[in-house]
């Protein structure tokens, strides 16, 4: 039963790690019709920085936090307006450009923070245990589990409760008509993959408390992002936080229950799903 | 997209304008390589092994319109037949080698295609990604197709052509590779310009156009995408003959990246295209790593980044313009 119980609660907190890293994605994806390839990069830019922060110059976790996102965020908003801007509506032409951003940020990281590998790293206020109902458990996987809640509902709120969301929205079904209106496009456009990326930077540092950071994060997150949008289905957030709970538990089940399948699982999980339902579990169209 | 053929209908083309390109390809290919010396020739192998790779990707990814992140499986699958082959039986021959690697690579399209067809667009590029990177574990776990205590197959030999008292040198095995460039060349020469072709051209642009005509796009999709897949193992093939070691490398994304900077830098859509893209590619690869290995993949990236944004057609645009300008000039004295 602890064994259970300790499981669940490791596959729901790496699921908030993946829900974090594909929400991002998803939105872009799903809301403005880009594919953003280098969103896996932008997680690991992230998690570079907040090192940098938190352990290189020892400065507060949550500023760490607010710096990866915010450095991510800007080179995103950077690789927006320079380049994506100019590819609206023509999706294999960003597939290839962000694919070239992977190689680039990557290239990047490697030249700054060098090849080696950084450990997991977390506050020492947040280091320690906690016992639930008997169970010695780590306070860091606890809080990753509350600030992925936390960031699901805001990002929720802001998608379905807010003049911002609804604008999104109606841009995607008619740009012309929603220009039309007198609404600036461009500038939400610009907004909504900001907070994609940053969101991407700030998964990278909280998820460097579970994975540290390395190199090929990159690619690596890219293709669990991929496959938690994939299960979620695209486009919205509730399917984000689905996909990413759900493969956060068949990975942490599907290791402990049959480890010489470990690697599998999550591959096998996407296969069916798309068998049996293209779209994703709450996906809104192909 | 600038797609089509880049070649001018004009009629006032003489004899010589036309035979010109294939003479100056026979030379560049055919009789350079071996007044080289021998590093230089391995480079050039390498170059066409990849121009086959190139060649199969821009099959599927410039005339079907399908752009597949997946496109390494298939080569790293032609590579490991052929070294599962000679890890576990020892067996070397060419003959059983190729038709092993090449029905290898076909049958892991084939189930790679019935998967990943499913679903279109986005989806496509998530599930082929996803597909290759499943075969990289399976690679990477697997210790059948592995060499004892390593990750991946080494000491590969050279094939073994069956031709009593023959040794190999690096130019003999580069007029094999240039064989086996030529016939997949021509093939997929012939497969562009068949109604085949036409009709994958027709589904790139528009697929319910092509439904509503009566084609069973999904039928044509599949074929193409099997087909490249048996192009693919061919150059995976000749590239674990050529490297003497395959590893998970080739199956992931890593490699799936090559053929799609070739095609994109030499012009997709076009049939000489990717074979300039690999040649630009592998000799810019073999000069940055004599100056700063380290750097390559952002030189790559960087190059594949202005090559969208600014250069979308390829240099192969760029080398068609000037060769109609000489050809305009000196075109009509032939005639």
């Amino acid at each position: 039963m602890e064994v259970f119980a300790r499981n669940l609660l490791n596959g729901i907190s790496f699921g908030m790690v993946l829900f974090l890293a594909g929400s991002g994605l998803s939105v872009v994806m799903g809301v403005m019709g880009i594919t953003n390839l280098a969103h896996g990069a932008l997680y690991m830019l992230g998690g570079y920085v907040g090192w940098t922060v938190a352990i290189h110059y020892g400065m507060n976790f949550w500023l760490a936090v607010f710096a990866g996102g915010l450095v991510s965020g800007l080179i995103g908003l950077t690789i927006e307006r320079i380049f994506l801007r100019h590819l609206y509506k023509q999706p294999n032409e960003q597939v290839l450009l962000t694919f070239g951003f992977v190689y680039i940020i990557t290239n990047l990281c490697i030249w700054i923070w060098g090849g080696r590998p950084r450990m997991q790293f977390a506050s020492p206020a947040l280091s320690g245990l906690l016992d639930i109902f008997g169970m010695p458990y780590p306070i860091t996987r606890l809080m990753i589990i509350a600030i992925g809640l936390i960031v699901a509902i805001v990002l929720w709120w802001l998608q379905d409760r807010t003049r911002l969301g609804a604008i999104v929205r109606a841009g995607m079904d008619d740009k012309e008509m929603t220009t039309g209106l007198g609404i600036n496009l461009e500038r939400v456009s610009m907004f909504v993959f900001f907070l994609a990326a940053f969101v991407a930077g700030v998964a990278g540092v909280i998820g460097a408390q579970l994975m540290g950071v390395h190199s090929i994060l990159g690619l690596d997150i890219l293709l669990v992002a991929l496959i938690v949008v994939i299960v979620g289905g695209m486009g919205s957030v509730q399917g984000s936080l689905l996909g990413g709970v759900l493969i956060g538990l068949i990975d942490t089940f599907g290791k402990s229950l049959f480890p010489q399948l470990a690697m599998f699982t999550m591959y096998l999980a996407m296969i069916i799903i798309l068998l049996v339902k293209p779209s994703g579990i709450l996906g809104r169209r192909i | 997209m600038a797609m089509g053929k880049p070649k001018s209908n004009r009629p006032s083309q003489g004899p010589l304008t036309r035979l010109l390109p294939l003479i100056a390809g026979g030379v560049v290919l055919g009789v350079l390589p071996a007044l080289l010396p021998s590093y230089v020739q391995s480079i050039w192998t390498k170059f066409l092994i990849f121009a086959i790779f190139a060649t199969s990707f821009d099959l599927v990814y410039g005339h079907a319109g399908l752009l597949s992140l997946g496109h390494a499986a298939f080569f790293g699958a032609g590579g490991y037949a052929v070294g599962v082959l000679m890890l576990h039986t020892g067996v070397t021959s060419f003959w059983i080698g190729l038709p092993l690697g090449v029905l290898t690579a076909t049958l892991i399209a084939v189930l790679c295609g019935f998967i990943s067809l499913r679903v279109s667009g986005m989806y496509f590029l998530l599930v082929t990604f996803a597909l290759a990177q499943l075969l990289y574990s399976v690679a990477w776990n697997w210790l059948w197709v592995n060499s004892p205590g390593m990750q991946g197959i080494a000491g590969i030999s050279l094939p073994d052509l069956g031709i009593p008292s023959f040794t190999w040198n690096t130019i003999y095995f580069y007029y094999l590779v240039l064989i086996l460039f030529v016939i997949c060349f021509y093939l997929v020469y012939r497969i562009m310009n068949s109604p085949f072709g036409y009709a994958l051209r027709g589904i790139r642009e528009s697929e319910i156009r092509m439904q509503c005509l009566g084609y069973n796009t999904w039928l044509y999709k599949f074929i193409i995408f099997v087909v490249t897949g048996a192009f693919a193992g061919v150059a995976g093939v000749l590239f674990a003959y050529f490297n003497r070691l395959i590893s998970p490398f080739y199956l992931g994304v890593g490699t799936s990246f090559l053929p799609m900077c070739m095609v994109i830098i030499g012009g997709s859509g076009t049939l000489i295209g990717p074979v300039v893209g690999a040649m630009v590619i592998v000799f810019v690869e073999y000069f940055s790593s004599l100056v700063t290995p380290e750097r390559w993949p952002l030189i790559l990236g960087g190059a594949f980044v202005v090559a969208i944004m600014y250069a979308r057609g390829g240099i192969i645009i760029y080398l068609v313009k000037v060769w109609e300008r000489i050809s305009n000039r000196y075109g009509s004295i032939e005639d």
